[in-house]
């Protein structure tokens, strides 16, 4: 059975693509465009992993990563964020919430895969 | 009319500091922005690659050339970087965080991590002679020099492995990096720490030409001072020192 991957991304070309990029590699994506439908969707179908960015509207990445903390079902759900703030207090701060992992924009899919395979054996 | 003048010249000095935040702040917007555009080239040269792959169409041509849009948008992304960290030196709005550094333990992690700019298998050699003693600097920089002059001594050689040297002499620690490359001429060598200088015989080989102006600030930003020596088509050899705290 394939893993399910909830992806929040704000930008619809990339996102686009990252969702092709799953699929390819046979996972299941469900999408959304903001931090607040993430949770929603988060909590309706419970995946084994999110994929999110930090800057997006409505609801932000380090929020989503809060929201996830303090809800009993979704905080032993992963998230990995995917940023292009390369500083070192973004990354900490995002560990700080709880994300269990941090990739740099622009990212080689590679990279993406390999932290998804660790975080989800 | 000396009041005047002062006045003048504050406002003078705060107009300059304001717009030289203004532009600081332009430019990490500017850099953010274009990596949004770079991520999704990247991941769509990732997904024709992926797709290739599957479909069994993947040839030697595909590869080469998919493999050169990645690599040339991560060099944009470099040079990304290394504008913003400038804007931020010419701004003053780097932030320094000094704490006892290990300096071996930096370059021992530098040689353990993928050197994006390589062109061929070679790493560097690390020599070290004395008892080790931490200096205080801000070790974020001091990777980011290293980084930078070995990527420097690498890029410019083709045949030995460059070798970083440390000294831990009485009252500070000498490092030293030397390559056998081609050298940077005489003339070049009094301007080769201003931003955008590239030496006179370079050629092809890529750069920014910012690299050495970001090195050499970090290096005084931590008390340390940085001199060079070089002859051409022999090497050259890049010495720092950081004092002990």
């Amino acid at each position: 059975m394939s893993n399910t991957i909830l992806l929040i991304e704000d930008k619809p070309g990339l996102l686009d693509t990252v969702q092709s990029l799953l699929e390819l590699h046979n996972y299941a994506v469900i999408t959304a465009t903001n931090g607040q439908e993430g949770v929603d969707l988060a909590r309706i179908h419970l995946p084994d992993l999110v994929i999110s960015d930090i800057y997006m509207p409505i609801l932000n990445g380090y929020q989503l990563l809060e929201q996830f903390q303090q809800d009993e079902q979704l905080h032993k759900i992963p998230v990995i964020i995917l940023s292009a703030k390369t500083a070192e207090d973004e990354m900490n701060l995002a560990y700080q919430k709880g994300a269990a992992g941090y990739i740099t924009k622009p990212f080689l899919f590679t990279s993406l895969h390999e932290a998804m395979k660790k975080l989800l054996t | 009319m000396p009041n005047f003048k002062t006045v003048n010249n504050n406002t003078n000095a705060e107009a300059t500091s304001s717009l030289l935040d203004n532009t600081s702040n332009l430019i990490a917007i500017i850099s953010h922005e274009f990596k949004t555009p770079l991520t999704a080239i990247s991941s769509a040269a990732d997904l024709i690659a992926a797709k290739l792959h599957i479909d069994n169409y993947m040839d030697p041509f595909y590869k080469k050339n998919i493999s050169k849009i990645t690599t040339e948008i991560f060099k944009l992304n470099s040079i990304l970087d290394e504008i913003l960290t400038m804007s931020n030196i010419i701004s003053n709005s780097i932030e320094i965080k000094k704490e006892l550094t290990d300096v071996h333990e930096i370059l021992q992690e530098l040689k353990a991590q993928y050197f994006t700019d390589r062109k061929d298998a070679r790493t560097f050699k690390i020599k070290v002679s004395g008892t080790h003693v931490k200096i205080l600097a801000d070790k974020k920089q001091l990777s980011t020099i290293f980084s930078n002059l070995l990527n420097n001594a690498l890029k410019f050689s083709n045949k030995k492995m460059p070798v970083a040297e440390l000294k831990y002499e009485e009252h500070a620690v000498i490092i030293t990096i030397e390559d056998d490359g081609i050298g940077i001429p005489a003339a070049d060598i009094p301007h080769l720490f201003q931003p955008f200088y590239r030496g006179s015989n370079v050629d092809n080989i890529e750069g920014t030409g910012l690299g050495l102006h970001i090195v050499r600030n970090f290096v005084t930003a931590n008390n340390g001072e940085i001199f060079v020596t070089s002859e051409q088509n022999q090497g050259t050899t890049f010495t720092l020192e950081f004092p002990y705290p």
